[in-house]
């Protein structure tokens, strides 16, 4: 679905390489989490993903960027659009309707679509994220939570192959966060859309995502299953990106020679183990 | 040194966000306040640093009931950190920055030295300009700015939203210092890792009310009131009830190392 290659690109007016060599593939249906120090280059790569760079923020673009087959370079980003929805972090930013049918409809409207479809493609995306009771509310009036999923669902509503999302739970509380990924997740998993998130919340990304990316310095520094990136726990810290407790835990006991076989990230994982150890 | 005493309050004509809402916070406690979006935390946090005045119920800091004293008055007792640090950067350059939180609580005397001094202990670039740094760097600036005042109570709403790790462990570090120091603080926070790292004590909250105060390692053992707030415990410690007997006393991934440790020992022998 995605196919980097080799991409390196700085912002105009700026000496340092916001993204520096990076190749990255994303088979179509995977769920991939990327994570990084602040300024590492995350937003930069959902941007370069996504064409708005080049098309909309300028620079010195380097390598290509293939989506669903297209090079971005050479893609109008209207088109791209249709393909790849984005849902950026400053949510409020993005809300144009004072109401939450309007907010879809929008998206709708502006995309051509046709009159007939429009009503089944709202009705869809409410339910896929689960607020269809939403529909008639004012914006103003939902919650941080609520506002997020109605984001997602207006991008939705346009059927993108390809979902960006660029730190979608940054105020929301543990709950709504974790709402957020199941969502994201489903998706994913029933829909075939694949999904690329930026999150610093690495607990989620660890249960949720199928694959990780890490971003060091605008350089790609490990790329794979979450697994296999979480088992370089120690280089990880290194770099500024804190593994989840379970994982330090794996590691800890490995070294007081408790092979739990393999790393665990989520507490049910753990106490599985841990319990099989004790029979 | 933070006192709520059957304190409500609501925005404009609408419900009462928070409904009799009583605690008492000692000079040197570090409490994290927790709970979903929603609960009334960050209007707590507003009401202990006196930017907002409760409906009803009284809100005594520092001695002084918020109600009767000037707002100026009580920046000088507490330091309020917005969540979102641009609220509060309003100068130029982040020397002018710290300059002004002086300038506000009427100190004249020493003023630049004492500048000079926080900037240097918080290793921050006096004269960039506040939005040309990151988040993270913003972030600091704008408690810096609070520090120097010296203010005796800390109140923290979310003060490691939108930073990486590294930036949250500079930030809370600073934090714990201080409070280490004898400044007592008052933090809102999502991070249930961060609040059982550093906090010694947690309220939670639903709906407006408060539904439990304790130790931060008793409060996160609670399933009910846990379950009521929707959240979850830290790892360490859902682990550990998970699997019961030794291992629900583990509060760190050390102490739970240890733990199985024994029990695989003792496993062996049987």
């Amino acid at each position: 679905m995605i196919r980097i290659s080799d991409v390196t690109f700085s912002y105009k007016n700026s000496q340092k390489k916001a993204l520096d060599g990076i190749s990255l593939h994303v088979p179509a249906g995977r769920f991939l989490g990327v994570i990084g120090a602040s300024g590492a280059g995350k937003t930069t790569l959902i941007r370069a993903v996504n064409g708005t760079i080049p098309h909309h923020h300028q620079g010195d673009f380097y390598g290509s960027i293939l989506v669903d087959g297209h090079d971005t370079f050479d893609t109008a980003l209207t088109d791209l659009s249709c393909i790849a929805g984005t849902v950026f972090q400053d949510i409020d930013s993005m809300m144009v309707s004072s109401c939450v049918e309007d907010e879809l409809l929008y998206g709708l409207e502006n995309f051509g679509v046709a009159r007939g479809q429009i009503e089944d493609r709202i009705r869809d995306a409410l339910e896929a994220v689960g607020i269809s009771q939403l529909r008639d509310r004012q914006i103003d009036a939902l919650s941080g939570g609520q506002k997020q999923k109605v984001a997602i669902a207006a991008i939705l509503a346009l059927r993108p192959k390809l979902l960006l999302l660029d730190e979608p739970t940054g105020e929301l509380d543990p709950q709504s966060s974790r709402q957020i990924f199941s969502i994201l997740q489903r998706l994913c998993r029933e829909e075939g859309i694949t999904v690329v998130v930026v999150e610093q919340k690495i607990m989620l990304l660890s249960e949720f995502a199928d694959d990780l990316a890490v971003l060091d310095q605008s350089r790609l520094a490990f790329h794979g299953p979450v697994r296999q990136v979480l088992a370089h726990s120690d280089e990880l810290e290194a770099i500024g990106v804190h593994c989840p407790r379970m994982v330090s835990l794996s590691k800890a006991l490995e070294r007081e020679q408790i092979d739990l076989g393999g790393i665990c990230v989520t507490v049910d994982e753990a106490a599985e183990k841990i319990g099989g150890l004790l029979k | 040194m933070i006192s709520f005493s059957n304190v409500s309050f609501g925005y404009g004509s609408g419900a009462q966000t928070i409904r009799n809402v009583s605690f008492e916070i000692e000079k040197g406690e570090f409490t994290a306040l927790i709970g979903s979006n929603g609960a009334g935390k960050t209007t707590v946090s507003k009401l202990a640093a006196g930017i907002l005045k409760p409906a009803s119920g009284t809100v005594t800091v520092a001695g002084c009931d918020t109600r009767r004293t000037r707002t100026s008055v009580l920046a000088s007792h507490v330091g309020f950190l917005f969540q979102n640090p641009d609220r509060q950067l309003c100068k130029p350059t982040v020397r002018q920055e710290i300059a002004f939180s002086l300038e506000l609580i009427g100190c004249r005397e020493g003023a630049e030295e004492k500048t000079e001094t926080v900037l240097e202990r918080f290793s921050l670039p006096g004269d960039a300009e506040p939005f040309s740094l990151s988040r993270g760097e913003r972030q600091r600036v704008a408690l810096a700015a609070l520090l120097a005042a010296e203010p005796e109570i800390l109140v923290l709403d979310e003060p490691t939203t939108g930073l990486d790790f590294r930036e949250c462990m500079q930030m809370m570090d600073v934090v714990r210092q201080l409070n280490q120091a004898g400044t007592t603080v008052l933090m809102v926070c999502h991070d249930m890792e961060v609040v059982l790292d550093f906090a010694s004590r947690v309220i939670v909250m639903t709906d407006g009310r408060v539904v439990a105060d304790g130790p931060a390692h008793t409060v996160f053992r609670r399933k009910d009131v846990l379950a009521q707030a929707h959240l979850l415990p830290p790892q360490v410690i859902q682990l550990g009830m998970t699997l019961g007997g030794a291992f629900s006393e583990a509060d760190t991934v050390g102490q739970m190392v240890r733990c199985v440790r024994e029990e695989v020992r003792h496993e062996r022998r049987a």
